[in-house]
């Protein structure tokens, strides 16, 4: 088990060093900490929607003033008539879409409150270019009226129980983002302690024991997994404590967390392997983060790039693991739609360790 | 998990514990190991002796598989460094010129790690770290990070971390570079008492501890053996020329001029007349000085010294 002594060494290493330890931990904090302040809670700006009520029942009017009037904070309605003026106010941007609540709608949920079958039918119209947004009224709305009638609803994209949580802000679109993102700068930390051997050569000493290149990769990097781990603890608790609302599974949300994690770190064997220092591997590695991020989409919304970066960034993991968590974070969804993206995540993970136990083997006897 | 070392017990015991064949590196066009052939027995204590830059820890590093050779091969107790390095670097110990420990452990953590990388037991690792640390003085601070340690300190737990596991064979890479003089004696007598028992390839710029420590020597200048022997092999064959040196008053212009006839080279400084030749006659020399009315006042033949020998075979001073 020598993989398991080298991880408790570097374990040890990590934090019996205050000051790196607290770099590890504090950095990524921060950016959380920042944009959780910037958009969680209270300050979450407010959109104003557009009400059709076709219904016109007690239920109806109780819903529109009651449920998106007054709980939702971050909601203002206007009424309208018809959809045409509704659809004219959409485009010049003075609504961030409208609703429409058929005919019926009161009854269904009466209905549906005596246990009774029953089918609600909302229908949202927003401006599909507009994502951000998009995706904030639907977790809303959709939270709401579930709440509201006490069932699962059409408008659900998909149909898992969830719990129900009427203060959605938009740290929910935000923060799987920063989560990714804070993940995703374990690129340049986590090959730390092995540049740090190599510049003043404990690695060599270590390499004249018997120890095989992937013992050495697996001790390296679980130690930076533990940490992972505690990152995203720590995230997921600030998160929530901004009002974030995970509406689906939390353990799927950590699974993807922990495989975006799992990429980073094993990026950072490869980084790590190739250089000879702790400044030109970490110099490198922001290199290429930076951008990669931002192409990834963890800031904001990569539907706006061309194609082509598009493309590239989804050779990465880090897109895959921003829309899957977005998916599982504001909609709910559940493994079968996001399978395509986690197994990516997955056959990532295990391909850069693969090289980057090939690179370390290779540069290790020059 | 226990990995035991098993070679072939049809394997003749005389076998070279270490033996390299046209040993040579090269960093770009700089040849540091030029064509190293040399065998070292098993038990044998041997030393390379030679300056900075020689190309000494280059050929450890080699050894220990740390290096791939340019040309050449070595084999360890019958292993080949380019085919079996995993065979290899489970019975060698290595203690690099450099100290480096893994620092925000402690002694007893440095010394387990190494300990359990190499497999060795957990029970029988306490004990011999217990032993080790008392062995080197490390005992009161064994529980303190070592980056806390004094630098003879963290010196002393390096070397020992070469041979916590009780290796068959130990490269020692400049053990005592640092040490002040009390503790490079106490490293020293850990040595010797190695000796016999285990295969020791030593580098070191100290005459001294070359001298002291050596079954044999090879001086190693530019990348080459330069020389290779016993310390007294070494001095008897490269040091033909004998030295006397005599202290005296009233040294004359004819007595010098008689002795210069007689013998090859003649040296004055402040009275001090140093005279060498393949053959001195001290009586004779001293009758001269008193026939000529010179008072002497001492005068001694000078026996030849590693360090001549080292002058003399690379045309180096060895200074430190
Ligand atoms: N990694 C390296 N790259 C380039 N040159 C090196 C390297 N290592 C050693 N050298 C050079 O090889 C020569 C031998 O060095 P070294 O084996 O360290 O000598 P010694 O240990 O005898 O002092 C020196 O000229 C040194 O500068
Ligand atoms: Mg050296």
């Amino acid at each position: 088990m020598r993989f398991w002594q080298l991880f408790t060494r570097s374990l040890k290493e990590t934090y019996r060093d205050p000051l790196a330890l607290g770099f590890l931990l504090a950095f990524p904090l921060m950016f959380m900490l920042l944009f959780g302040a910037a958009f969680g809670g209270d300050t979450a700006p407010s959109f104003t929607i557009g009400i059709i009520d076709n219904d016109q029942t007690e239920v109806s009017q109780g819903f529109v003033t009651d449920v998106l009037g007054e709980e939702i904070e971050t909601i203002e309605t206007t009424n309208f008539d018809d959809t045409d003026t509704a659809l004219e106010e959409l485009k010049l941007g003075n609504i961030s879409a409208y609703i429409v609540l058929p005919d019926g709608f009161g009854g269904q949920v009466l209905q549906i409150r005596q246990g009774e079958e029953g089918n609600i039918a909302l229908n949202i119209t927003f401006d599909e270019s507009d994502l951000f947004v998009s995706e904030q009224v639907i977790s809303i709305i959709n939270a709401a009226t579930r709440e509201f009638a006490r069932i699962e609803i059409p408008i659900t994209i998909n149909a898992n129980p969830i719990n129900i949580e009427t203060d959605i802000s938009q740290i929910d679109f935000i923060a799987p983002g920063i989560i990714i993102f804070g993940l995703l700068i374990m690129i340049p930390t986590s090959g730390r302690i092995m540049l740090r051997d190599k510049e003043n050569r404990f690695l060599n000493r270590m390499l004249t024991t018997p120890t095989k290149p992937w013992e050495f990769i697996a001790g390296y990097s679980l130690s930076m997994v533990v940490l992972a781990i505690a990152q995203i603890l720590i995230f997921i608790l600030l998160g929530w404590l901004f009002g974030m609302d995970i509406v689906g599974s939390i353990l799927l949300a950590f699974l993807i967390f922990l495989l975006t994690a799992i990429c980073s770190i094993g990026i950072g064997m490869v980084v790590a392997s190739l250089s000879k220092s702790e400044n030109q591997g970490e110099s490198l590695s922001w290199l290429f983060s930076m951008p990669l991020a931002i192409l990834s989409g963890v800031w904001f919304s990569s539907e706006f790039m061309p194609s082509y970066m598009r493309t590239f960034a989804d050779l990465f993991p880090f897109s895959h693991a921003v829309e899957a968590s977005r998916a599982v974070i504001t909609r709910g969804v559940g493994m079968e739609a996001i399978s395509g993206d986690f197994f990516f995540l997955v056959g990532w993970a295990a391909g850069i360790f693969i090289i980057g136990t090939i690179l370390f083997s290779r540069t290790m006897r020059s | 998990m226990v990995t035991k070392v098993t070679r072939s017990s049809v394997e003749p015991n005389d076998i070279p514990a270490i033996q390299t064949s046209n040993l040579t590196k090269l960093f770009g066009s700089l040849v540091a190991v030029d064509g190293i052939n040399l065998e070292i027995k098993k038990g044998e204590l041997f030393a390379f002796l030679g300056p900075n830059g020689a190309g000494k820890t280059t050929t450890i590093s080699m050894l220990s598989c740390l290096l791939k050779p340019t040309s050449g091969t070595a084999t360890i107790m019958g292993y080949d460094i380019n085919k079996e390095p995993y065979k290899i670097k489970q019975i060698i110990g290595v203690s690099p010129q450099e100290t480096t420990l893994s620092e925000h452990l402690n002694s007893m953590e440095n010394l387990a790690l190494v300990g359990y990388l190499h497999s060795i037991e957990p029970n029988k690792l306490k004990a011999w770290s217990k032993l080790m640390l008392e062995t080197m003085g490390l005992t009161d601070r064994a529980k303190d990070q070592v980056r806390k340690l004094s630098g003879g300190m963290k010196r002393r737990l390096s070397i020992a971390m070469a041979l916590i596991h009780n290796p068959q064979i130990i490269f020692l890479d400049e053990p005592t570079l640092g040490l002040d003089p009390q503790a490079r004696r106490a490293v020293w007598d850990y040595i010797s008492r190695l000796k016999g028992d285990k295969t020791i390839l030593l580098t070191t710029h100290y005459m001294e501890e070359a001298d002291i420590l050596a079954d044999r020597i090879g001086i190693i200048d530019e990348g080459r053996i330069a020389a290779l022997g016993t310390s007294l092999e070494l001095k008897a064959d490269t040091i033909e020329t004998h030295t006397m040196v005599v202290y005296a008053w009233n040294l004359t212009q004819k007595v010098i001029m008689e002795l210069r006839n007689r013998y090859e080279k003649i040296e004055i400084s402040n009275g001090t007349m140093t005279l060498s030749d393949k053959k001195l006659d001290f009586k004779d020399i001293i009758d001269r000085l008193h026939a000529a009315g010179t008072v002497v006042r001492s005068a001694y033949i000078k026996e030849p010294t590693l360090e001549d020998a080292f002058l003399k075979i690379t045309g180096k001073e060895l200074r430190t």
